[in-house]
């Protein structure tokens, strides 16, 4: 798979100074927190290996989300991840690179199609082990374990949230590129001769399509300095007055461009309809095949397709 | 020549106004009058306004270009619009302008192109 470069989520998600200030305010994430998140590093020290060994044992005691590590390598790496991630949580900083550092995480988890619902179900498991590690450190003093346990929930649910918004911008990504993807492809513009276009037409036009048909042609014309674009539509199915409507008012613009359309692909049933529907098509031009229409354009721009003849070139028969 | 915001230049028999600011009301009827006027005064054959620069055109400016354009053929002379940009022409046709009537042509040197012609029958008519 090609490495495409990585959309730049701090960017897409608007993570600036302001949002990240929102955030921490609505996780409710204050000095307090910071202060007591960094005086439990030793804590993170003496007992990350022991929680990141006990999440995997959720993780790899299930089938569905065991097959996300299928080599012990694999689950080396991800577990020397684990152990960074669980001491990065009491790190006493939570500014813009703390943000970025978790952003990549989410994307890790995105890219290698971990759903959301293992995610999460992960993170209970994360936070009741913790739980009962601070039970033991603070021996028997439960309000200053609830206390820790607070803010370690709080750094978390701020950092599930960053990995959700992740998930979801990275689909939206994707949906976005179909999008443009199937857009590019519904109307694909055809340079046949200098300064003549041809866009085939196939299927059904809305008015969604009609607007970015528009689009397209007025782009192309003028990008191409085109004097000529043919609208063939022998394969739309149902030419009614809407279509018509928006097909004269493509030519229309183009005419107001200084180009000039014709419309090919014209079968009795659709020229039936297209009177008896009163629609006007008499200011544009028309012919039935697409061949008629080329040689109609290449009469507009001065040319014309003529038979090869005996004493035109040496290469004939 | 003109001493309006929008310069109209005389080249051969042909005007040139090439429109490079937002048209206010008040452009809009000192423009129509100084083409108007350069027309009586140098008897031109041909009128091209380039509003390439134009990123909108409502629906007056729309008009008062094609009326200018009906003025000046009363005067003999042709009128040609060029460098119309798409977003311009896809919203003056979902507004239902289409300006008919008015010859268009993508760019400058097509506008000069037509003017030398004569500005006889466009290829379109004579198909």
């Amino acid at each position: 798979m090609q490495q495409a470069r990585q959309p730049n989520y701090m960017e897409i998600l608007k993570l600036d100074d302001d949002e990240l200030r929102k955030r921490l305010a609505f996780y409710e994430l204050t000095d307090e927190d910071f202060k007591r998140l960094n005086s439990l590093k030793s804590f993170a020290d003496r007992w990350t290996h022991e929680i990141t060994e006990g999440l995997y044992e959720l993780i790899m005691g299930q089938p569905e989300s065991r097959e996300f590590f299928p080599d012990q390598a694999t689950l080396a790496r991800v577990k020397k991840m684990q152990n960074s991630y669980f001491l990065g949580l009491f790190s006493g900083t939570y500014d813009l690179n703390y943000v970025r550092d978790r952003l990549r995480v989410g994307m890790a988890h995105e890219r290698i199609g971990m759903p959301p619902k293992l995610y999460l179900g992960a993170y209970r498991r994360y936070l009741a082990l913790i739980h009962e590690r601070l039970l033991d450190h603070f021996k028997d003093n439960v309000t200053e374990a609830t206390r820790a346990l607070e803010s370690i929930r709080k750094v978390i649910f701020f950092d599930m949230a960053l990995a959700i918004d992740t998930y979801i911008a990275a689909y939206l990504e994707t949906m976005t590129r179909h999008q443009a993807a199937i857009r590019e492809l519904s109307t694909p513009v055809i340079k046949v001769h200098d300064r003549i276009l041809l866009l085939p037409i196939v299927g059904t036009v809305d008015t969604q399509r009609a607007h970015q048909i528009m689009e397209t042609v007025l782009v192309q014309v003028v990008e191409e300095q085109a004097k000529v674009m043919i609208l063939d539509i022998a394969g739309v199915p149902v030419v009614d007055t809407k279509v018509a409507d928006h097909i004269l008012k493509t030519t229309a613009a183009v005419q107001l461009l200084g180009g000039q359309t014709i419309l090919t692909g014209i079968s009795a049933s659709v020229a039936r309809t297209v009177v008896e529907l009163g629609v006007e098509i008499t200011r544009m031009h028309t012919r039935a095949k697409l061949s008629e229409g080329i040689e109609l354009a290449l009469s507009i721009v001065g040319k014309k397709i003529a038979p090869k003849t005996a004493h035109a070139g040496g290469e004939g028969a | 020549m003109a001493a309006g915001p929008i310069p109209i230049l005389k080249i051969g028999a042909t005007l040139l106004a090439t429109i490079q600011i937002e048209l206010h009301d008040t452009v809009v009827d000192s423009f129509q009058n100084d083409v108007l006027e350069q027309i009586e005064k140098t008897g031109a054959r041909g009128l091209i306004i380039d509003i390439s620069a134009l990123e909108t055109v409502d629906s007056y400016v729309a008009r008062m270009l094609a009326n200018t354009a009906k003025m000046a053929k009363l005067m003999g002379t042709n009128t040609v619009i060029v460098g119309m940009r798409p977003a311009v022409a896809a919203t003056l046709v979902r507004m239902g302008y289409y300006m008919e009537g008015i010859t268009t042509a993508l760019s400058l040197e097509e506008g000069l192109k037509l003017q030398s012609n004569g500005s006889e029958p466009t290829d379109d008519e004579r198909s």
